[in-house]
């Protein structure tokens, strides 16, 4: 026993000092952490684009850290750990007030044109209303992150369901959301369903679109409660009751977790959904690519304010650190990763949108494309049902309950009152 | 008279123990069918775990393929080895000279030392974090393989020191006299004639150690954040929910599968003597 | 003053253990108290950027429903898991130490869990036991004919609590058993076996010779109970992956959203808060640690 101790510890020291003598000599070398998994599609493809940028610039070396969406909860650690990490990239909204005080500001480098722009400044390669979407979410307005892959977020729906049930138009209005519903279950379908990842996307909408998003924001943050006597609050419970009630949303509703109701629709057993552009591909490998998809953006509502032109739409973005010694090399890369072929190239594999609004959208999305265009409005993420953190977990128990069936709507306006 | 009276009590008592064997024999039932489930599950494919039915579509090791290599599990677990030997070394080097000192030679405050090493068991992980965090990064020593050994090493040493103190006290002190005659230092007594004495005690107490380390979460959350640095808990707990969302189930319990195996070989082998371990380190608090 | 030729090695022996107490226990935990009372805005920020903010970081707490839930859900865990685990532990305990067969493969299978990683245990809860599509609760229930009971979702809002709860508590078991099997194998035999003569119950038996005499290592079982209780966070973090919820939030879990900051929405970061949760916990772990050596004596019965 203890020569095998002695032995394990020599081998444990052996291998340390191997690990210490690992490092390269240094050439430039940039760090880029990933909300990527390896082995998602649009890992693969940043990983060639990466590789494809250090063959076309020498001396160049760029780590990747693929972090998933784990990135959330690792990278304020790290950036406060004042590690080395040159570039980043999440939800665009996110990097830019999460995570825009460690960012640098890139006005600067639109104007400049890159191998992959066409002899064109940057600007003029990209959806300029994207960019317009970063800096307003900058509480100085200047642009702190470079938005790619580009998202709306409305229903997503199965083509081939709405033909069977009969539905012919896509609904506009609740009323209409409620005809379809009923034809779909009349044709065995279930209409909807949501899990605990998106629960709060449906009250966060259907109050936007009743009273605006701003309302939605205070509400939640309003300390005294009494905002939520508003009779929106209680057309809303009942719209959801009702849903409940007449048996259009799927029985596992409220104990879905992620992404055990998003599979549903994947495997046909579920019509719509409420959700990104990038379900299409989050459940390509259920779905195959031969699946019919169809988009329509969250229906007016009685009394309501807000119509189809108001949407939460996005993009995933890259942020350069502000500590970041090379920045000039860090824009190229983004430049690189969002413009020209590889643009193209991401969307394609990850059936998403390209942010050079010029190249084409994959067909699956072709009903989102015409809801882009139309839009005016950018709602925040949820319709700003998220704006008070210490509130939304109280909501979205019990808005569970209400989908679930287990309380009315009287029930629950009680219980947010609490 | 008397032995017949006991063996008629025992009798009496074994006949009304059906009960008890129905209440362990079905938790020991249930526990079976939730690892072996996990285990099937892990060569099945995620159609057919969905269907409900295991290997309707055959046996799949490809799961375990992919999850070592895709994955990279592979990396995650040799990570774990190394921080889980190493900090068991560190632990017992630290801990012993230590506990060795407390057990045998009374000191002015020694109650205060080993009462300050009782109370660190009780200190919550969330009050030493927030400083330590500070700490390591004015220093820079960032995702370095060596501070989380470090760390693993001081955050063990409490409970190692308590643990060894009631067991050096135990090794008759006729050891040390008789070194003392030969002529062998205090120092080199320790090393040469008492540590190898006491190397049940090591050994118990390093596979606590071990499993503490290999399944720690929190720290190596914090500290070991990039994907090459990652132990087993983090990296399985990040694929976990990378395999969420490319919906490959099949692929994640292989990935749980993996990440178990080796502390569940190690308790095949030697749970008498983790179970003696916890029934020796406890019964005293 | 006599020199004592062992100094020498009792520095060098308890120096390198010391150091590491004093580093990574002793001078974080009283940092942490310290900044439980100043306003914190990043955790890298040197003491000279803290503001004092008195007790206003714990006000803050009290007023939050999150951090109010968060303390609930731990109470519960403690009191009503600290129930369930002693009393399946003792039940197993009193069993394995009366002579049945196969003892030690018994022990072992029960304390099987402890050993396994908690991620890994907490996701074949979640992804098998409690699945609503093919779990293990949903398939036996409906293999019994019971359709109410399968077709309840343990992952809802109102059942995630118990469901977490019975997930952790399984994983407990076998050590606590393994605690009480020693003490009862400590009380001698002649006890019971005088017991039996006289005409006493097994029950009768449990609660007058082997509760008694078992206060000492039931107190231990607490205390050990409550600090393994105190930093509940893989469990929750597996339960509620995405987002903090209300029915599996614990007192660490809300410390990491808000040092860490995990969310979508930028609230004010305040590290100083973070602290303060610490200090709270600890607070909660010494009170047990008082009242429990209060209610049973180590020294109470000698035997």
């Amino acid at each position: 026993m203890k020569r095998t101790l002695v032995v394990a510890a020599a081998v444990a020291m052996a291998v340390f000092a191997l690990s210490g003598c690992a490092k390269k000599v240094e050439s430039t070398k940039l760090v880029y952490w990933s909300m990527w998994n390896q082995t998602e599609p649009q890992a693969q493809v940043i990983e060639a684009a990466v590789r494809d940028f250090e063959s076309k610039n020498p001396g160049v070396s760029v780590e990747i850290n693929w972090n998933g969406r784990e990135i959330r909860k690792t990278l304020q650690p790290a950036l406060d750990n004042k590690q080395v990490i040159d570039l980043w990239d999440e939800d665009i909204e996110r990097v830019v007030k999460t995570w825009g005080a460690y960012a640098l500001r890139l006005d600067d480098y639109l104007g400049k044109s890159f191998p992959t722009t066409g002899g064109k400044a940057y600007k003029d390669s990209v959806m300029g209303s994207l960019v317009d979407l970063a800096r307003s979410y900058s509480s100085d307005k200047g642009l702190y992150a470079v938005p790619y892959q580009p998202f709306l977020f409305a229903f997503m729906y199965n083509k081939e369901h709405f033909a069977k049930a009969g539905v012919t138009a896509t609904p506009r209005s609740w009323d209409e959301l409620l005809d379809a519903m009923a034809k779909l279950k009349s044709a065995g379908f279930v209409p909807m369903t949501v899990d605990d990842a998106y629960m709060d996307t449906l009250p966060g909408y259907y109050l936007a679109r009743a009273k605006g998003y701003p309302w939605v924001q205070s509400l939640v943050k309003d300390k005294t409660n009494a905002m939520w006597d508003d009779p929106a609050v209680m057309q809303m419970a009942k719209a959801f009751e009702n849903l409940a009630k007449m048996g259009y949303l799927s029985k596992t509703v409220s104990s879905n977790k992620w992404p055990a109701g998003q599979q549903d629709v994947a495997s046909g057993a579920v019509t719509m959904y409420l959700n990104g552009t990038w379900l299409v591909n989050e459940i390509m490998g259920t779905t195959g690519p031969d699946f019919k998809w169809g988009t329509f953006s969250f229906p007016t509502v009685p009394n309501g304010k807000d119509d189809g032109t108001a949407a939460n739409y996005g993009a995933q973005a890259f942020q350069i650190n502000k500590n970041c010694a090379t920045p000039d090399l860090a824009f190229a890369l983004v430049a690189h990763l969002t413009t020209g072929a590889w643009d193209a190239e991401l969307a394609k594999k990850s059936y998403g949108v390209p942010v050079g609004g010029t190249t084409e959208w994959p067909a699956q999305l072709a009903e989102a494309k015409a809801i882009f265009e139309n839009l005016k409005t950018c709602y925040p993420w949820a319709a700003g049902i998220q704006a008070d953190t210490d509130k939304l977990p109280v909501i979205v128990e019990n808005f569970t309950r209400l989908v679930g069936g287990t309380v009315t709507a009287e029930q629950f306006v009680a219980a947010m009152k609490r | 008279m008397r032995s017949r009276l006991t063996a008629f009590i025992r009798g009496s008592r074994r006949k009304n123990l059906l009960p008890g064997y129905v209440a362990v024999g079905l938790w020991c039932l249930f526990t079976f069918v939730l690892i072996g489930w996990i285990i099937g599950a892990s060569f099945s494919t995620t159609k057919d775990i969905f269907s409900g039915s295991l290997f309707k579509s055959g046996f799949h090791p490809e799961n375990y393929v992919k999850a070592l290599f895709t994955h990279k599990v592979g990396v995650y677990f040799v990570n774990s080895i190394l921080y889980t030997l190493a900090s068991c070394l560190g632990i017992v080097l630290v801990s012993m000279p230590a506990a060795y000192v407390l057990a045998r030679f009374p000191f002015k405050g020694d109650r205060l030392v080993q009462n300050a090493f009782v109370s660190a068991l009780g200190i919550p992980a969330i009050m030493i974090i927030m400083p330590l965090f500070a700490v390591i990064t004015a220093s820079g020593l960032t995702n370095s393989r060596m501070l989380l050994v470090v760390l693993y090493v001081g955050i063990n040493v409490p409970f190692t020191v308590f643990f060894m103190i009631t067991f050096f006290k135990n090794i008759p002190r006729s050891f040390e006299e008789a070194a003392a005659i030969d002529g062998c230092g205090p120092m080199k007594t320790f090393w040469v004639i008492i540590m190898p004495l006491a190397q049940p005690g090591i050994i118990t107490v390093t596979i606590f150690n071990f499993i503490t380390v290999w399944n720690e979460y929190f720290m190596a959350l914090i500290f070991a954040n990039k994907t090459s640095m990652r132990p087993v808990a983090v990296g399985l707990y990040s694929m976990i929910q990378s395999m969420r969302y490319t919906g490959d189930w099949a692929g994640m319990f292989a990935a749980v599968v993996i990440v178990f195996l080796p502390t569940f070989l190690l308790y095949i082998f030697m749970s008498e003597k983790i179970i003696a371990g916890v029934t020796s380190g406890a019964i005293k608090g | 003053m006599k020199k004592n030729p062992y100094t020498l090695m009792k520095v060098a022996f308890l120096g390198p253990a010391v150091l590491a107490y004093v580093g990574i226990f002793l001078y974080p935990t009283l940092r942490t108290t310290v900044m439980s009372f100043f306003t914190v805005g990043s955790i890298t920020d040197a003491m000279g950027k803290w503001t004092f903010a008195g007790l206003g970081n714990y006000a803050d707490l009290f007023a939050s429903t999150l951090f109010m839930r968060s303390v609930s859900n731990l109470g519960g865990i403690w009191l009503f898991g600290g129930l369930i685990v002693f009393a399946f532990a003792m039940l197993f305990a009193v069993i394995l130490t009366s002579g049945v067969r196969f003892k030690s493969f018994w022990r072992a299978v029960i304390y099987l869990p402890n050993v396994i990683s908690a991620v890994a245990m907490g996701t074949m809860w979640m992804q098998y036991v409690y699945s609503s599509r093919y779990g293990l609760l949903k398939g036996l229930f409906s293999s019994l004919g019971l359709e109410r009971l399968a077709a309840i979702p343990w992952t809802s809002p109102d059942y995630i609590f118990g469901a977490l709860l019975v997930a952790y508590c399984f994983g407990m078991v076998g050590y606590f058993m393994l605690i009480f099997m020693a003490g009862i194998e400590k009380i001698p035999a002649d006890f019971y076996e005088a017991a039996t003569i006289d005409g006493a119950s097994r029950a009768a038996q449990f609660w007058k010779i082997t509760v008694p005499l078992l206060k000492g290592v039931l107190r231990t079982s607490l205390v050990l109970w409550t600090i393994s209780t105190v930093g509940f966070f893989v469990w929750s973090m597996i339960f509620s992956p995405l987002n903090p919820e209300p029915g599996t939030v614990t007192p660490m879990v809300y410390m990491y959203q808000m040092v860490f900051g995990a969310n979508m929405v930028v609230t004010d970061r305040n590290v100083g808060a973070g602290a303060a949760v610490g200090v709270i916990l600890s607070l909660m772990v010494l009170a047990i640690f008082l009242v429990s050596s209060r209610i049973a004596r180590e020294d109470d019965l000698e035997y």
